[in-house]
């Protein structure tokens, strides 16, 4: 029994401690923001603006793709349903809770995570195994200047834009999903944009900031938490990528207690 | 060399950082220092000042400690017993941002070159005025060309380090460690694998400051060919654990 419990108590005290770390990690990053130089600036622009174009530019085809197809499948089955009880005006409801509110902001993060969060947690782990980051610290460099503070804003930018971008495309799938089953165009406008709110944007804003957040943050704590050798970067992917999936999904939640509180 | 940096110091958070030391102090003083992680014998501690203008080689076999004292003195490794002092500073004792600060006024090539192989070797060069001083973009440009260009690093600056041979990476990391004019540097295994010709060249032009004086020069090898011994100032052998005085 004491074992039992103790197991517990260890399990949660690690648990505990990596929650601390990441909260540390985040301060890190956001004060490492005051500290950048004038040439670092411009620098760090640069690295942001590539980050953007390897995170959002390049998964452009992917989300568009994804957002095409889920949405005529959600919207083409639910027309199917809400004809037969004659409810069709429901639709409205079904795109905005759905796919607006809730699919589309955890489907692009997913993306994100699967393209991006893996490539930085990689990185971030080759560069501690290679000796680059204490290189960094022995010229006086912050790292989370040079490494965490561009990719995590690139991240926050291009988790964004996916989103705007993953709910227009889902918008107008849905429209052919809508009018394959006898909607006009105008009627599904009417009830679109009637179901949609000031809300909405709020929402995807404050998701396009914590999920981009999480996609940076915790692929580059694990990454740069290794430090046994080049054997460990492929487990600090794995819980680099697992805890965004976790942060995303219990964040989502958060977002959903607050937006109906 | 043209583009020689600013002396000015903008940031408010940089001078924070230089409140640290005293002025008259020796650049680099290591105090019963233990050095072979078995501290049976009080009396092997390793004691060694280098003093300001001078060039002084800890030489030792590859357990005897030594490869640990470059990472000591920029406070990336702390010694089981004993003290080091930059600049009259207690790097061990240090807050963890005052010291990634203050090791600006270190230049630092750690084993191997620690160079970043995602960049190329100007970009290299570039990283501390870029990311640790306060200088405008064309002002950075300036200096980095200059470095570039004495150096001799010029057809293969745009090469990553992968892409270089180990004598051009070797240069590299050197005009990186010099890119701030700092007034002590600090060499791990410098010239390994390097000819005497090359070595004695990229010795003497880490022992010149751009105005002209000698800087303080900390090397760490296992071994150093004859001719570049003699440009020494000094030589110490570490023995047990404890510093002998050679000569160059």
């Amino acid at each position: 029994m004491t074992a039992v419990v103790a197991a517990i108590g260890h399990s949660g005290a690690r648990r505990l401690s990596v929650l601390g770390g990441l909260a540390r990690f985040a301060l890190g990053t956001f004060r490492a923001a005051s500290r950048l130089t004038r040439a670092g600036r411009w620098v760090t622009l640069r690295v942001l603006v590539n980050q953007v174009r390897f995170t959002a530019l390049q998964a452009i085809g992917l989300v568009t793709f994804l957002a095409a197809i889920l949405s005529f499948l959600v919207i083409s089955q639910a027309m199917r349903t809400l004809a037969s009880v004659g409810s069709t005006d429901y639709i409205g409801t079904v795109v905005v809770v759905a796919i607006v509110r809730e699919l589309g902001p955890l489907l692009t993060a997913l993306i994100v995570v699967s393209r991006s969060g893996t490539a930085i947690a990689a990185e971030m782990a080759t560069n501690r195994v290679m000796g680059e980051v204490t290189a960094l610290e022995a010229m006086g460099i912050d790292p989370y200047i040079y490494l965490v503070l561009p990719r995590m804003l690139g991240a926050i930018i291009s988790v964004g834009a996916l989103m705007i971008l993953f709910d227009g495309v889902a918008l107008t799938s849905g429209y052919f999903a809508a009018a394959l089953n006898g909607m006009h165009f105008s009627r599904y406008l009417d009830i679109v944009l009637a179901t949609l709110s000031a809300k909405d944007v709020w929402l995807t804003l404050g998701k396009g900031l914590v999920f981009g957040s999480a996609v940076a943050l915790f692929p580059s704590y694990h990454g740069l938490a290794v430090k046994a050798g080049p054997t460990e970067i492929p487990q600090a992917v794995t819980r680099g990528v697992v805890a965004t999936i976790v942060a995303v999904f219990v964040s989502s939640a958060f977002f959903v207690v607050v937006a109906s509180g | 060399m043209s583009g020689r940096p600013s002396q000015e110091v903008r940031a408010s958070w940089l001078r924070s950082a230089l409140t640290w030391g005293r002025p008259d102090a020796a650049p680099l003083v290591y105090t019963a220092l233990d050095l072979r992680d078995r501290p049976d014998n009080p009396d092997h501690r390793f004691d060694l000042t280098v003093e300001a203008g001078t060039a002084v080689v800890a030489i030792g076999d590859e357990d005897s400690g030594v490869s640990d004292l470059g990472g000591y003195a920029l406070g990336l490794k702390r010694p089981i017993a004993g003290k080091v002092e930059v600049f009259g500073a207690p790097v061990g004792a240090m807050p963890h941002y005052d010291l990634l600060l203050f090791r600006r006024r270190i230049g630092y090539h750690p084993v191997g070159d620690g160079l970043l192989q995602n960049l190329s070797l100007r970009d290299n060069v570039a990283l501390p005025l870029r990311f640790a001083s306060d200088h405008r973009l064309a002002e950075v440009d300036d200096r980095v060309a200059a470095l570039v260009e004495d150096f001799r690093l010029r057809a293969v600056a745009t090469h990553r380090p992968a892409a270089a041979n180990e004598e051009d990476r070797r240069r590299a990391a050197i005009a990186r460690a010099l890119a701030l004019d700092p007034d002590l540097v600090v060499l791990e295994a410098p010239f390994d694998g390097l000819t005497g010709r090359a070595a004695q060249d990229l010795l003497d032009k880490v022992r010149r400051r751009d105005d002209g004086s000698r800087r303080a020069v900390f090397v760490t090898a296992q071994d150093l060919v004859p001719s570049v011994r003699r440009m020494m100032d000094r030589v110490i052998k570490v023995v047990d654990g404890a510093a002998v005085e050679e000569n160059p």
